[in-house]
């Protein structure tokens, strides 16, 4: 993974993963500040905890055993933020 | 452990082609037929996944006199059958095996999901005595798994069909969350949550019932049970907790649910009765001590959204039954009692 990659390219990627995992392409289009959660995009915990395994595989960061809050999984772009804050600090 | 067994159809669980001949459909496999009912008894679900209408699957129902747990018929590969499989029961690959007469599409699930068990029938009456298929303590709630599913997917067609909240469905579905303490009669089911609990476990480690027995008459504790039910079924004992109350921090040392219980109100119920229990008996804040894995995350994601917090500076101590070697970290989640915390939900029926 390049080091390069930069937080609105993880953005346009995480919102790849979630249609993926929702089935739902109206995702691409939701806006940074949407909950990834309950009246978000609607994950339910073992959803963010499938998402936070895609991320893993995709970006090589660890969200759940670095983030032990899960704060970044508040909205598309506190994770979003958070993985390309790791990504760029190694 | 194998949770759940993965059948194809054609020339494995029956002896030929369902859609060969239209007037004349095979029959069941008879030794195959009966590790399925064996297994079955043994609280492992069991599912299809097979290149077929889905009048095969129904038919198979009709043969084996089985409620299939989760059915994917269809003409794509294999292994999106069986994922379609996990995403449907709440299962990881390791907790599955899956067996198809054809080579291919053995080495093509093989491939595509290494952890999944990949079986030959030849290989299925031996396979049925391997320990991974036998678990240690099978309850009713356990046997009746399979007929548990199968209520599930009914629910799941009237949820998709409701037009309200979750919230709201829950209440149109008659949810009813039972907690109370547990007694003796519990102490079976008790032991067995932990084997079969991952998501949503914080510990992670076997309880051995002596222990639980302990647990019962110790005064510094308590040990919770709830269950659940509404108007599609009864899956009895669904989770539970453990408490040391012995002091004005209440430390939950084991904490447990089963992930069919998702999505269904109970987690979220425990935790706000935990809450309320705790501010009623005087405590001014509830600790959960959690083991940082990758198999319990959503459990964590059901403690943060509930308002509990991580809290680094506090050491989470945890008896010797709820700890092991292998475990790795614990993080001790905490909640403060001295602001209002969310009501406790109109489907919970607290102790």
């Amino acid at each position: 993974m390049s080091a390069a990659t930069s937080g609105p390219e993880v953005l346009a990627e995480l919102a790849r993963i979630l249609a993926e995992l929702t089935g739902d392409s109206a995702v691409l289009d939701a806006p940074p500040g949407t909950p990834l959660l309950r009246d978000g995009i609607g994950l339910n915990s073992v959803g963010g905890a499938l998402l936070l395994v895609r991320v893993q595989a995709r970006f090589g960061v660890d969200v759940a055993d670095e983030d032990l809050n899960l704060d970044s999984l508040a909205t598309i772009g506190t994770l979003a933020a958070f993985v390309a804050d790791r990504m760029t600090g190694r | 452990m194998i949770k759940c067994l993965i059948w194809d159809l054609d020339n494995t669980l029956f002896t030929g082609v369902y859609l060969e001949a239209p007037d004349q459909r095979p029959g069941a496999d008879p030794g195959r037929s009966a590790v399925l009912a064996e297994l079955a008894g043994r609280g492992i679900l069991q599912a299809i996944a097979s290149k077929n209408p889905p009048e095969a699957a129904q038919y198979a129902s009709e043969l084996t006199g089985h409620e299939f747990a989760s059915v994917q018929c269809g003409w794509g590969a294999k292994s999106a059958a069986v994922s379609a499989v996990l995403d449907d029961l709440g299962l990881v690959p390791d907790e599955v095996a899956f067996v198809d007469d054809e080579a291919m599409e053995r080495a093509q699930v093989a491939f595509a999901l290494p952890d999944v068990l990949v079986l030959a029938p030849e290989d299925l009456a031996d396979a049925a005595q391997w320990p991974q298929f036998s678990p240690p303590v099978v309850t009713a709630e356990a046997r009746r798994r399979g007929e548990l599913y199968a209520e599930r997917r009914v629910r799941r067609d009237e949820a998709a069909a409701f037009g309200g909240s979750a919230d709201e469905f829950l209440r149109y579905s008659g949810t009813q969350v039972r907690i109370a303490l547990a007694d003796l009669a519990d102490l079976a089911r008790l032991h067995e949550l932990p084997v079969r609990t991952h998501q949503f476990n914080s510990t992670g480690v076997p309880v051995a019932a002596k222990t639980f027995a302990e647990l019962f008459s110790s005064a510094g504790h308590q040990v919770i049970t709830v269950r659940l039910s509404d108007k599609f079924g009864d899956d009895g004992l669904v989770g539970g907790c453990v408490i040391g109350t012995a002091d004005r921090s209440w430390r939950v040392q084991l904490l447990m649910m089963s992930c069919r219980a998702l999505g269904r109100g109970v987690i979220g119920g425990l935790l706000a009765w935990l809450c309320l229990a705790a501010r009623q008996a005087g405590a001014s804040q509830v600790v959960v001590a959690c083991v940082i894995n990758r198999r319990n995350v959503p459990l964590r994601i059901a403690l943060t959204s509930a308002g509990f917090r991580a809290d680094a500076d506090l050491a989470a101590d945890q008896p010797p039954w709820a700890r092991a070697d292998d475990q790795g970290r614990i993080a001790a989640y905490v909640i403060g009692l001295d602001q209002p915390r969310p009501d406790l939900p109109d489907w919970v029926t607290p102790a």
